[in-house]
């Protein structure tokens, strides 16, 4: 967990998130929707760089992913954690089975911060549902800006050959 | 459709080898789809699976919007389908025109066993034409699928659903299967860039 009470520095951060993912190189992005990602998601589709893939199941996204960056694309899927609690057996016998490098830029819904209630269920049991199946994860810090974070978080999918959570607030991610 | 009399999975395979197209990148669902294909014609462009069952297909997908000049062919099981029927949803909103669906239609989970599917008898490739992918349809020959896969390169995905009988008995594939190492090889084989890492962050994937 991270906690701060501080403002971000930089003044838009999902655009930051996009700017990183161009300037880093990536090609495709795999999503399943959620509210605060819609924005962005047609965003990437608008870029001339970026392929946007909209899958209908997170698992099934996260096969998509592994397939392009098997082709030799730099991948990144958006989903909410709904999805990573549903896509545990394509993340074990898959992903991580056949190290796949890929960046999951997570809405993170149902934390203390989240103004829809319904969604605490999930909040409640990501981060240790993440430590059970083995995935690496971190929990974007308001405090700082977020390029930065979702660059390390892309270089630590590549340099450990493995699928990376970063987790992410509202404003972190709602254009 | 399942038919009574039903050619064999290694039928279809002779099929396809002799109708491979060039540089095609071959993905097989689990067990003797990959088993059998690693059998009868192992390349190092071939991405085998073992597990995961239902991902097979979406992984092509991916694979085939990330190799657009290449042709991408993935065999696939009934049962697999089944499992992730949205992933034929995808692949007729991407229609990529270079991904031939290979789905082996048994009425089985033959890699379980031989275990009973809970609609044995779906008319799959009706299924992938209300799912938006137009060039599908049935064979129930060797001959007949290698004529479709002569057939020139269309709008959207190819689907074939091959009727065949179930194969239960587990074939020995001549090559271990070691999952990093079959992605690798693969990697290499069609020339994927490399991640190059910096000290500080910010690597890319290069060409070497």
């Amino acid at each position: 967990m991270v906690a701060s009470g501080k403002q971000s520095a930089d003044p838009h951060r999902p655009s930051e998130i996009l700017e990183t993912l161009k300037r880093l190189g990536f090609g495709v992005a795999i999503a399943v929707p959620d509210s605060w990602l819609g924005e962005i998601l047609v965003r990437i589709e608008h870029e001339p760089t970026m392929r946007l893939v909209r899958a209908t199941h997170e698992e099934e996204a996260l096969a998509i992913a592994c397939g392009t960056r098997l082709g030799g694309v730099r991948t990144a899927m958006f989903v909410q954690n709904a999805g990573l609690l549903s896509m545990g057996a394509g993340m074990v016998s898959l992903a991580q089975r056949y190290q796949f490098p890929l960046l999951m830029l997570v809405s993170y819904r149902g934390t203390i911060e989240d103004p829809v209630f319904y969604h605490t269920p999930k909040g409640r049991v990501t981060e240790p549902v993440l430590r059970g199946l083995g995935v690496a994860h971190a929990r974007a810090d308001r405090a700082r800006p977020i390029g930065p974070q979702v660059e390390r978080a892309a270089t630590y999918a590549e340099e450990a050959c493995c699928p990376f959570a970063l987790l992410l607030s509202q404003e972190d991610v709602q254009w | 459709m399942v038919n009574a009399a039903r050619p064999s999975r290694a039928d279809y395979y002779k099929a396809l080898a002799d109708t491979l197209p060039q540089h095609a990148l071959v993905v097989t669902s689990l067990g003797n789809a990959s088993y059998l294909w690693a059998s009868m014609h192992h390349q190092p462009e071939n991405f085998y699976f073992e597990d995961a069952m239902g991902l097979a297909l979406p992984l092509a997908l991916g694979l085939a919007i990330a190799q657009p000049r290449r042709p991408v062919i993935v065999v696939e099981g009934d049962g697999a389908v089944l499992m992730h029927m949205g992933a034929l949803v995808t692949v007729g909103a991407v229609a990529p025109g270079n991904l031939t669906v290979l789905l082996i239609q048994n009425g089985v989970h033959a890699a379980s066993g031989g275990q009973a599917l809970t609609n044995a008898n779906l008319d799959l490739a009706a299924l992938a034409l209300s799912a938006g992918i137009p060039r599908a349809k049935n064979v129930t020959t060797p001959d007949a699928f290698a004529a479709a896969m002569r057939e020139s390169d269309g709008a959207g995905a190819r689907f074939l659903v091959l009727s065949t009988k179930p194969d239960t008995e587990v074939v020995r594939p001549p090559i271990a299967f070691d999952p990093v190492l079959t992605k690798q090889r693969f990697m290499s084989a069609i020339g994927a860039p490399r991640y190059v890492p910096t000290m500080f962050g910010g690597g890319r994937l290069e060409h070497d």
